[in-house]
């Protein structure tokens, strides 16, 4: 199995309140995982830290066999770590298409040295984005919102904006906050299809989701975290038979 | 005439501030107050150097905008790679201090400026003081064109971005610290040729010809205009620079028009900002990013591009 993203020891406190404790992780490519656990657990936070949105007080997050724990959100990012967002952050002033549009990993677009005097590179080179964001569309069907702003869709559709938003990072690590929350219907399947599909080709995809059904049908196996701490792994069915973790899960019964 | 002359001049060289301004502000939304050092700074350099130095003036007006291009980076590498909000605390720190320096240095002509700058031409001919007055239009239109062309390119799209949501611009891999520093030398420099235009012109600046109070007239320009807007820094610069010549022909005591400017400039941003936030130009709503390359690129007989190829 080759190792995509390895978490050792990872540590994070603020002030008295522990988000992070001795973290240790690995997803390989093509699995799914899924990370459960009550609010407040730290799932999001580990997604946080991954990503480099917030800093570690100690221990090691390694990309693709290369330590990236010190560098900046954007540098691990062009590495191929791709995530999205509990509360779904797209650019509510940019089209649909434009939110795709600046997501790859590498975009000449910001480089105002290139915009300026390598306008024929650019050109081409958004055509082919153009042409990506239109295929990761296609894939959450939303191909006709392309030219809408994000604010006119409804929440799930948002939330698939987002999503294809991520894949557009052709990188091997995907981290998706709660992808299905708010997401129903037809749209359900679709996006577990597109999670399924993606994991086939190559991707190593960890998902935070309170939906249990979601989980067992898409994750290979689960993390359950709880107080910072991954206290428990397996498939969801073990973790899901355990009294003791569905009580932690729900609060026990007093 | 040669008062309508200056005045035009004075409206061109706002305009050039205002608009490079808002390119700081309003699309990048960099928190800097900062931006008449930097005009000081390309009117300080400019003229120094072709008086110490005997360059050619269009040599030293283009030292001027470069000066205050790479002062911009001394102050925006250290300040924004840690927050932006340090900008402001920074660029104010920058402005204060530096013209206590220029006060305080014998070469810079201390507090009480610099005078016997040579002219770019004989300004008493009038024909050439009206091609000096066409040089300073066209460069305002060219700042306008460039602000313009910057915010509706490629470009563009990645400014609107990283204005709406930094963390999550950053997180697909966007470096918005590189972007804001350019955008910050790119606004500063124009100040900075601004800053030559006009030491070139009326041949004598003083430290307080760029101290806080431009700092807020270039802000009032920005805000009554139109944040955001192309054309919003041009129509807030003409009213702004009017504004003030019209009162001066009440001939109120100058006990009156002293702190009337500063307390107009005041006012008037307080007013716009509660009444009409998107200004003159503007509308109220946010306005979403247009790109004026791509939309016929992207539709094809009302098809999306791309669709015909599934």
């Amino acid at each position: 199995m080759d190792t995509v993203l390895e978490i050792r020891d990872l540590q994070k406190r603020f002030g008295g309140i522990v988000v992070a404790s001795n973290i240790c992780l690995e997803l390989a490519k093509g699995e799914v995982v899924g990370l459960i656990g009550p609010n407040g657990a730290g799932k999001t936070s580990l997604f946080n830290l991954i990503s480099g949105f917030i800093r570690q007080d100690a221990g090691s997050i390694i990309l693709n066999g290369r330590p990236v724990e010190r560098l900046p959100m954007y540098a691990r990012a062009r590495l191929g770590l791709s995530r999205t967002w509990q509360n779904i952050r797209l650019f509510p002033s940019l089209s649909v298409l434009d939110n795709l549009v600046i997501a790859p990993r590498h975009y000449g677009g910001e480089s105002f040295l290139r915009v300026a005097f390598d306008r024929a590179s650019i050109k081409r080179e958004h055509e082919r984005i153009t042409e990506l964001a239109y295929q990761q569309l296609s894939k959450v069907h939303l191909v006709d919102a392309a030219n809408r702003l994000p604010t006119e869709l409804s929440y799930g559709k948002q939330k698939l904006v987002s999503i294809a938003r991520a894949l557009m990072n052709d990188g091997e690590c995907l981290l998706l906050d709660e992808p299905i929350a708010g997401v129903e219907g037809a749209a359900y399947e679709a996006l577990r299809n597109v999670i399924r599909s993606e994991a086939q080709n190559g991707r190593a995809i960890c998902i935070v989701e309170h939906n249990i059904t979601f989980v067992r049908d898409l994750c290979d196996r689960a993390l359950f975290m709880f107080n910072g701490q991954i206290i428990e792994s397996g498939t969801i069915e073990e973790l899901t038979a355990r009294k003791d973790l569905t009580e932690l899960y729900f609060g026990s019964e007093a | 005439m040669e008062y309508a002359t200056s005045i035009v001049i004075l409206i061109g060289l706002f305009v050039i501030l205002a608009a490079s301004f808002n390119l700081i502000l309003g699309y990048s939304g960099l928190m800097s107050i900062a931006h008449p050092i930097f005009f000081g700074l390309g009117a300080y350099s400019s003229s120094l150097i072709v008086m110490y130095l005997h360059v050619p003036i269009v040599i030293g007006m283009l030292f001027g905008a470069a000066t205050a291009f790479l002062f911009s980076i001394a102050l925006s590498l250290p300040s924004l790679r840690v927050s932006g909000d340090y900008l402001v605390i920074a660029s104010m720190g920058f402005q204060l201090g530096l013209l206590q320096i220029i006060r305080n240095l014998d070469w810079t002509g201390g507090a009480g400026g610099v005078t016997g700058i040579p002219p770019l031409f004989n300004l008493n001919n009038t024909t050439l003081s009206f091609v000096y007055v066409a040089m300073v239009l066209l460069a305002a239109a060219a700042t306008v064109g460039l602000v313009a062309w910057i915010v509706r390119g490629h470009y563009g799209r990645a400014i609107a971005a990283m204005r709406d949501d930094e963390a999550a611009f950053m997180a697909l891999g966007r470096n918005s610290v590189t972007m804001k520093i350019t955008l910050f030398g790119i606004g500063s420099a124009c100040a900075g040729f601004a800053g030559a235009l006009y030491a070139f012109y009326f041949l004598f600046i003083s430290p307080d010809q760029f101290d806080l109070l431009y700092s807020a007239a270039i802000l009032t320009m920005v805000v009554v205009g139109g944040v955001g807007t192309v054309m919003g820094p041009v129509v807030g610069a003409i009213l702004l620079e009017i504004l003030p010549q019209a009162l001066s022909f009440l001939e109120l005591p100058t006990s009156i028009t002293g702190p009337m400017q500063g307390i107009m400039f005041t006012g008037l941003v307080l007013l716009f900002l509660f009444a009409k936030p998107g200004g003159v130009v503007g509308t109220n709503r946010p306005k979403a990013f247009r790109g004026d390359e791509d939309e016929e690129d992207a539709i094809e007989n009302g098809q999306p591009r791309g669709l015909a190829d599934r």
